[in-house]
């Protein structure tokens, strides 16, 4: 703006705020849907963060209830987990958000470089599947396939005479398994993402590569990779938002209430799960929606902030 | 500058929506409600007290019942659907006729099914809505108190008792009414008359057992181990010995104090009776699971014992959808953990119960937990109550409602036994058997009822499928040693201690069930130690001195 001439500068400003919207009208109108959705959604619970101070008593309200000030929180605390907890969900998603993707991207780019049209439709929804598999049920299918008595891996294992594997007693084999199964369960619909940003690479690109004799693989990392970088950064922050929000879902339905596991396989999501079930307490629970929004806000900030630093061209703001 | 704010703002606003969400839906609701509760509750008191000025006890026809209302009951269980669902229809229809007539309402049933049962009662009743009127509770198991605390039950004035559940006020006594108030009013109405026991134990085939050389039955933590030993050994048959669970943990543990030492637990304070008293001194606060070191070492090693015998399935921690109730009818597991009541309809040659038909050698003992040191404590008269939602319309009528389901005789047999020559009969005897046609899986009433919250000794008809000699004499064997549930008005204000009982719990379920399934790593001395030190660190000293400490403003 700084370098348009006063008269431009001038004349915007003159335009009043219902002017603005008569002009920008479809726009606006367009907007309308996601303005609702966020306002509903985001922005009318937000006192609902109240919840997270008092005592909360159903009969007399959310602003009735008892002022307790931090006294939710001092249960996260004093529980003495609370470094372990944060630990283990943060070091699981960071697992999750980097294999993830990097898997994704990798099955992005071989689904574009296929050739034949039936086995790239056929592999993609076979890949996209058990995304639709709801984790109770994968919970069920991995009880059946490990579990030690009537397991499917232990019976290969006992009629091939080899000694019987009993994981559901080793702590030890769960970060692997649990990261395979989310891999296994999310890599095609996070593919989609990549796939269609491929897709958007500008064809004329891609030809002039080719003109110019570029093979595939230079044509991966010259091309596709860089272009996946926007992509990339920004569902990289997105998921960093939620990095100390575990997986509620997948945890508890493939690791239920086996305390044998819970040194390697206990997050924030399902300690508090157990820990609260017993006296049914929304304000404890609300405080620990509260500590892991802030920090997965400040990380947010200061990750965008290092990338701003870096290349303001691929930060959020 | 202007822009970065914004964006600053924008996200921190979208990070914070992820954590309110959950918060406020509840809240919102609530705010609405409260006031209509106010409006309902002073309404009503208006209407009491005028009712009451008039006369001390007001028959029925004296309240205003013009308007035909619905009344809500909430109570645990699935609904049932196809056939079954009929029944308990037409069962509905004749008891809403008698309803009507007298006082105008009728009742609908209102169901929490058994999946994640607590957690849906709890948010069913923090929705105060108003969607239900009559809510079946109880103070050990389904959060009774809690919920007192919270609001989600409508104080019961003498006045409103007096004049719309007369006949329940009169037939309970007023220190059975005194364990019913929190701070001074009444929330529940107790099931007070009707004997039952709930004290657990191991249901065990006593043919087995004598085959196993115990010739008098298992009446021993060591027999139960001979008897598992022998029946994994002799019946290969079974699909498992006990096909248990990982939730039976807490009841084993429990099980195994109550069989060593003379403990008393507070119950409702958390899943593992941690805190409680003893026999001799039953108003100072201890904690056995601190205390009796040699003991659970002994627990933990013979536990692990069992474990190697291989009485329950290998990933039994995994376990969570166990039918072994059902399996052990049929014959296909050699034991069951429950409580008393569960085994006078194990024990009985009734029509699901196929072993007794199948083997007509086939006998079902119970060694019940605390046997070796006649540690029997009867049930709190709470463990069955009836309270009204603080969001009801319609309180009163609610109140009228549920004085006839507990006292009418007639309204009583429908509820509890359906239509007389369709879901039950009675034989010369006064028995009630099942009639002609009988089909149990969609004829029982009963069982789709599921009134558990004023059952009435007096209006009881009893089952003639039910071994009754035997459940008598273990009875009368009860009725020898049994305290009663000594901290009945002991409703400790948990607010400042809850986080260190919520660790606490969590604590000791995550090491109770490695113990109590042998699946510690390491020495049994080891993991008790280890589980002590984490209970210390957790704060249950600090809980069992503030507990003492009400106990003491309380009883002393």
């Amino acid at each position: 703006m700084g370098n348009t001439n006063s008269k431009t500068v001038v004349k915007p400003k003159k335009r009043g705020f219902f002017e603005n919207i008569i002009r920008y009208r479809t726009l606006i109108l367009m907007c309308i849907p996601a303005i609702v959705f966020f306002f509903m959604f985001s922005y009318m619970p937000l006192p609902g963060i109240w919840v997270a101070f008092v005592k909360y008593n159903y009969g007399k309200g959310l602003f009735g209830s008892k002022f307790i000030g931090l006294a939710n929180f001092e249960f996260l605390t004093s529980s003495g987990k609370l470094f372990a907890l944060t630990k283990n969900t943060i070091l699981y998603n960071l697992a999750f958000i980097v294999l993830g993707n990097f898997l994704a991207i990798v099955m992005a780019i071989l689904l574009n470089e296929m050739q034949a049209k039936l086995f790239k439709k056929v592999a993609q929804t076979m890949m996209f599947l058990p995304y639709f598999i709801s984790q109770v049920l994968v919970g069920v299918l991995v009880f059946n396939l490990l579990n030690y008595d009537t397991g499917f891996v232990n019976g290969i294992l006992g009629t091939l005479g080899f000694e019987k594997w009993q994981p559901y007693a080793d702590p030890n084999v769960w970060p692997v398994l649990l990261v395979i199964i989310y891999l296994w369960q999310q890599t095609g619909y996070n593919s989609v993402v990549y796939f269609a940003a491929i897709c958007g690479i500008d064809a004329e690109i891609i030809e002039a590569s080719k003109v110019d004799g570029a093979n595939a693989f230079q044509r991966i990392r010259y091309i596709i990779l860089p272009s996946l970088k926007p992509t990339i950064i920004i569902l990289l922050l997105f998921a960093l938002g939620g990095i100390v929000k575990g997986n509620f879902g997948l945890f508890y339905n493939i690791v239920g209430t086996n305390s044998l596991l819970y040194d390697t396989t206990d997050i924030i999501e399902t300690f508090v799960y157990r820990a609260t079930m017993t006296d049914f307490n929304f304000s404890t629970a609300s405080a620990v929606g509260l500590y892991q929004s802030i920090v997965g806000f400040v990380i947010v900030m200061v990750v965008n902030g290092v990338i701003k630093k870096i290349d303001p061209e691929y930060s959020l703001f | 500058m202007k822009k970065k704010v914004l964006s600053v703002l924008l996200s921190a606003t979208m990070a914070f929506s992820l954590a309110a969400c959950g918060g406020a839906s509840n809240g919102g609701s609530t705010t609405a409600d409260k006031t209509e509760t106010k409006t309902e509750e002073s309404g009503e008191t208006a209407e009491s007290s005028e009712s009451d000025a008039a006369t001390e006890t007001a028959p029925a026809s004296d309240i205003d019942t013009s308007e035909h209302v619905v009344i809500n009951y909430m109570t645990t269980g699935d609904r049932p659907d196809g056939k079954a669902a009929e029944r308990l229809d037409e069962m509905l229809t004749e008891l809403n006729k008698i309803l009507t007539e007298k006082v105008n309402a009728e009742l609908e049933i209102y169901y929490i099914e058994w999946t994640d049962y607590l957690a849906n009662y709890n948010l069913t009743l923090a929705q105060m809505d108003g969607s239900v009127d009559l809510v079946g509770t109880a103070s050990d198991w389904l959060d009774a108190w809690p919920n007192t605390k919270n609001g989600a039950f409508l104080p019961l004035s003498e006045e409103m008792l007096q004049t719309y559940a007369p006949q329940t006020w009169a037939s309970v006594p007023a220190d059975h009414w005194e364990m019913c108030k929190y701070d001074g009013d009444i929330y529940l109405m107790p099931e007070d008359n009707y004997a039952q026991w709930t004290n657990h134990g191991f249901i065990y085939r006593l043919d087995w057992a004598k085959d196993a050389g115990l010739a008098d039955g298992v009446h021993s933590w060591e027999d139960l181990t001979t008897y598992f030993a022998f029946v994994k050994e002799n019946h290969p048959e079974l699909k498992a010995v006990w096909d248990s669970d990982g939730t039976q943990y807490a009841q084993m543990a429990n099980g195994w104090i109550s069989s060593h030492t003379n403990f008393v637990a507070i119950d409702g304070l958390a899943t593992g009776a941690l805190w409680g008293g003893t026999k001799d001194d039953l108003y100072t606060v201890v904690t056995p699971v601190m205390t009796e070191t040699d003991s659970l070492v002994e627990y933990a090693k013979m536990m692990k014992e069992w474990d190697e015998i291989g009485v329950w399935p290998t990933d039994v921690l995994n376990n969570t959808s166990s039918q072994n109730r059902d399996e052990y009818r049929v014959g296909q597991v050699a034991a069951e953990q429950h409580h008393t009541q569960t085994w006078t309809d194990l024990c009985s040659a009734n029509e699901a119960n196929t072993i007794y038909a199948d083997d007509p050698n086939a006998e079902s003992g119970f060694f019940y937990f605390g046997e070796e040191t006649d540690n029997v404590v009867a049930l709190s008269i709470t463990h069955g109550a009836m309270a009204v939602s603080a969001a009801s319309q319609n309180p009163e009528r609610a109140l009228m409602v549920y004085d006839l389901i507990r006292n009418d005789p007639d309204c009583y047999k429908l509820f509890n036994y359906g239509i007389e020559g369709v879901s039950y009969a009675i034989n010369d005897e006064g028995l009630r058997t099942t009639p002609d046609g009988f089909d149990s899986s969609t004829d029982n009433i009963n069982g789709m009822t599921n009134y558990w919250w004023g059952r009435n000794d007096d209006l009881e008809i009893r089952d003639a499928t039910r071994n009754w000699d035997k459940i008598d004499e273990l009875y009368a064997k009860y009725d020898k040693v049994k305290i009663d549930y000594p901290y009945g008005q002991f409703v400790p204000d948990v607010d400042a201690i809850q986080a260190k009982i919520d660790n606490c719990n969590e604590v000791y379920t995550n090491y109770m069930k490695q113990i109590s399934f042998g699946k510690y790593t390491g020495t049994a001395e080891e993991i008790v130690a280890e589980m002590q030190a984490s209970l210390e660190q957790a704060g249950i000293a600090d809980v069992a001195a503030a507990l003492q400490s009400q106990m003491d403003a309380l009883y002393k």
